[in-house]
């Protein structure tokens, strides 16, 4: 055995790691280090880049030994639930412990990308004085920190290069953190402030940005008027990525057309977002980028139509869209008919709550873009209505499809014509797509649409059910199915201890479970975490019963998330998230 | 209870100009078939003499005729895509919208409900609107009384709004 594998040892660890550098991702070089001891000890020592899933699901010292070299990490914390409000807002994701051991073991660090995160004023402050090299700061999703923070890593980060919070919530302590970017600050590429609630100082901002030479990405809060978006534009005629903030002003034919020049200036465009309370009299200012441009997001923009159409069709050579269901079906016909070149496609209900809001986005839409657009491959849909058949033809139109999130905003909707269940619709859908990656089904379903997922999902790393199937077997069919399950998050299904039990060690294969309102019971956590040592288990319940210890076997379980970890249970849990 | 003289004209509304967006919806509202039977005000968690075991809680019954849900459809709350939010009036079938982005403080949206739900709609109680209270229901689900924290917290988290009596 030792013998077949000397041709490893010919060759010094220099040779090893510098063939290593030529392997960028990262299942490749978890492939390599698992091949032999001398290359896993080669490339963990060499390795640049760490993505980490599950902050718990190592202790960050450890984490930090292992991979000494590490220059730019990933780091992701709260079960992706948490943005709709269904994880206690004190559940845990801390960033200290990492921060800490990374300021330790890495002080050489420069990248550091946070998600779903509680990262406060203190790691800000920590990272700021930690990594001489620091040149990348991305918050995405995170909160527990204030301007008074990145008013830290604007002063002392001499190299940054990055700072990004996007959909962060971020509290407002330090009025001008902007300047405190110094004078010799020049080296900002890329800037997306866009969730600040507060003001920003344009002045102050266009002064950065004026000694920025190399900024391409800048995105806007919506406290910058467009009279400032102006100055701005003038002075970064290079980007490539622009959010814009307050869209609209009163009727001034002379900030239109300085506005319009200063878009048209702007030749390498190609991402564009922000339009918060747009104005109609100012969106033909942007008009003469649209051809330019790859990626549109108009998720905030309340536009109707026809300028949302007018808008979104003479952006040609459009990759990515994010729109609201103002586009209605009309609209979506025309993308089908203008953007043949789109990918991905996001549609998002502007009025989420209405029950009684009269709808022209119906599966129509869908169907439309799924013939028009060949490229097509990644889909966020939410609608009030489908039909099995419209299902069918997005299955039979674009196989090709990796991500496929439908959200009927009612629970439990049949298919409006037949009044069936849609097992039919997205068993067609998993079918066909054999590269399907991620999945989000909705309306009424039954067991029979996970037998089919089960069986033919291969690929899928991702799924999230909710309000569906009728008993234990529709999870039991999902985790003995789905040979690529990476995440599970479920939500108000009949789904009990049985499936749990019988597929625990399927749960080990996974990065993380999240099911709440199901029917599973104390004692099935209790067995669980004893058979699979590996496992945290973790119950939620704020109903606030009395100590969990002391409840009995029967006792249901509100919030459950199971996640493979090699660091044991941790030590923040807070009073309602007890580790079995 | 009937439908009293809750119809109030939208052209009455001084709101009206200044949101286009409400101001689709509020014709909708008028015309509106939904049968809607008396609000009750249903009491969150604490329900302490309903111990019936496990209980689907992310389900509620709401006055309006939706259903509310916690965390239902998924889309994240942390911008507000539009600023209205719908306003109930105990025993009124039909509701209204406010735009809560046009006022700056609790006294300004205080106004506006006065203007909305006029006195004579309810002149069996005496006392006028001490004997009201102002609900909203936040982006967790919970009922709160309006006015307990800073207004930018409120209009942040505000999902509905509701006024019941006391």
């Amino acid at each position: 055995m030792v013998g077949r594998f000397r041709w490893a040892a010919m060759f010094p660890d220099e040779v090893w790691e510098h063939v290593f550098s030529f392997l960028t991702s990262d299942a490749d070089r978890n492939a390599a280090a698992l091949v032999c001891r001398n290359w896993n000890r080669i490339e963990r020592r060499s390795r640049k880049r760490v993505f980490v899933g599950n902050c718990y699901s190592v202790a960050p010292t450890v984490a930090v030994r292992l991979f000494p070299e590490v220059r730019a990490a990933v780091i992701k914390g709260k079960p992706h639930f948490a943005d709709f409000n269904l994880v206690p807002s004190d559940w845990g994701g801390g960033a200290e412990a990492w921060v800490e051991a990374m300021a330790e073991g890495w002080p050489n660090l420069e990248e550091l990308r946070f998600k779903r995160m509680v990262v406060s004023d203190d790691c800000l402050d920590l990272i700021a004085r930690s990594f001489k090299n620091f040149k990348v700061l991305s918050l995405v999703s995170c909160d527990g920190f204030s301007t008074s923070g990145l008013a830290a890593i604007a002063a002392n980060c001499r190299n940054l290069r990055e700072l990004n919070l996007r959909e962060s919530e971020v509290e407002e302590t330090c009025l001008n953190w902007i300047s405190h970017f110094p004078e010799s600050c020049t080296s900002l590429v890329a800037l997306d402030i866009a969730c600040l609630e507060g003001e920003v100082n344009a002045s102050i901002l266009e002064r950065l940005i004026s000694r920025c030479s190399n900024i391409m990405t800048l995105r806007l809060n919506h406290s910058v008027p467009l009279e400032r978006l102006v100055g701005l534009l003038q002075r970064a005629p290079q980007l490539m990525d622009l959010g814009t903030g307050k869209f609209s002003a009163r009727h001034n034919p002379q900030l239109f057309s300085r506005l319009e020049s200063a878009i048209a200036g702007c030749k390498n465009l190609r991402n564009l977002s922000g339009f918060w309370e747009p104005g109609l009299t100012y969106l033909p200012a942007v008009y003469s980028i649209c051809e330019g441009l790859t990626s549109l997001n108009l998720n905030y923009a309340t536009i109707q139509n026809p300028e949302l159409v007018k808008l979104i069709s003479r952006c040609k050579n459009l990759r990515r869209l994010l729109v609201m269901d103002l586009i209605e079906d009309s609209g979506l016909v025309a993308v089908a008919s203008s953007c043949k070149l789109l990918q991905e496609l996001r549609v998002f209900p502007s009025d989420p709550y209405d029950a009684a809001e009269p709808v022209s986005l119906t599966e129509q839409g869908l169907v439309a873009v799924s013939a028009g657009c060949p490229m097509l491959h990644s889909v966020l849909y939410f609608c009030r209505q489908m039909t099995n058949a419209a299902l069918l033809t997005v299955a039979k139109n674009r196989p090709n499809l990796t991500c496929f999130r439908l959200c009927i905003i009612e629970p439990r909707t049949p298919d409006y014509v037949t009044q069936e269940p849609l097992d039919t619709g997205f068993s067609a859908i998993v079918e066909s797509c054999k590269d399907l990656r991620r999945l989000s089904v909705s309306g009424l379903l039954t067991d029979l649409v996970f037998k089919s997922i089960g069986a033919s999902a291969n690929y899928l790393e991702m799924l999230s059910i909710a309000f569906a199937g009728d008993g234990d077997m529709g999870l039991h069919y999902i985790l003995s199915g789905c040979k690529n399950l990476r995440k599970l998050e479920i939500r108000d299904c009949p789904f009990g201890d049985k499936p749990l039990l019988q597929n625990a060690s399927k749960l080990e294969t996974m990065r993380s479970l999240w099911m709440s309102s199901c029917s599973v019971t104390l004692g099935a956590c209790r067995q669980l975490a004893r058979a699979m040592p590996r496992l945290n288990v973790e119950v939620i319940n704020e109903s606030g019963r009395g100590p969990l210890v002391a409840q009995p076997d029967n006792c249901p379980v509100e919030k459950l998330y199971i996640y493979r970890t090699i660091a044991g249970p941790r030590t923040d849990t807070p009073q309602c998230v007890w580790t079995i | 209870m009937e439908l009293e003289l809750g119809l109030a004209l939208p052209s009455s509304d001084l709101m009206m100009e200044k949101s286009t967006f409400c101001k689709k919806r509020r014709f909708d509202e008028v015309l509106d078939e939904n049968t809607v039977t008396l609000p009750l005000f249903m009491q969150r968690e604490e329900d302490s003499d309903s111990d019936r075991g496990f209980e689907r809680s992310s389900e509620e019954l709401n006055f309006g005729g939706g259903r509310v849900i916690v965390g239902w459809p998924p889309v994240k709350l942390s911008r507000r895509r539009t600023s209205c939010v719908k306003v109930n009036m105990e025993g009124i079938a039909i509701g209204r919208k406010v735009d809560l982005s046009l006022h700056d403080s609790y006294q300004a949206l205080f106004l506006t409900l006065y203007t909305m739900f006029p006195k004579k709609q309810h002149e069996e109680e005496d006392g006028g609107y001490n004997s009201y209270k102002v609900t909203y229901e936040d982006e967790e689900g919970d009922w709160m009384l309006v006015g307990d924290v800073p207004w930018e917290a409120f209009i942040k988290s505000a999902k509905r709004l509701k006024i019941i009596t006391c």
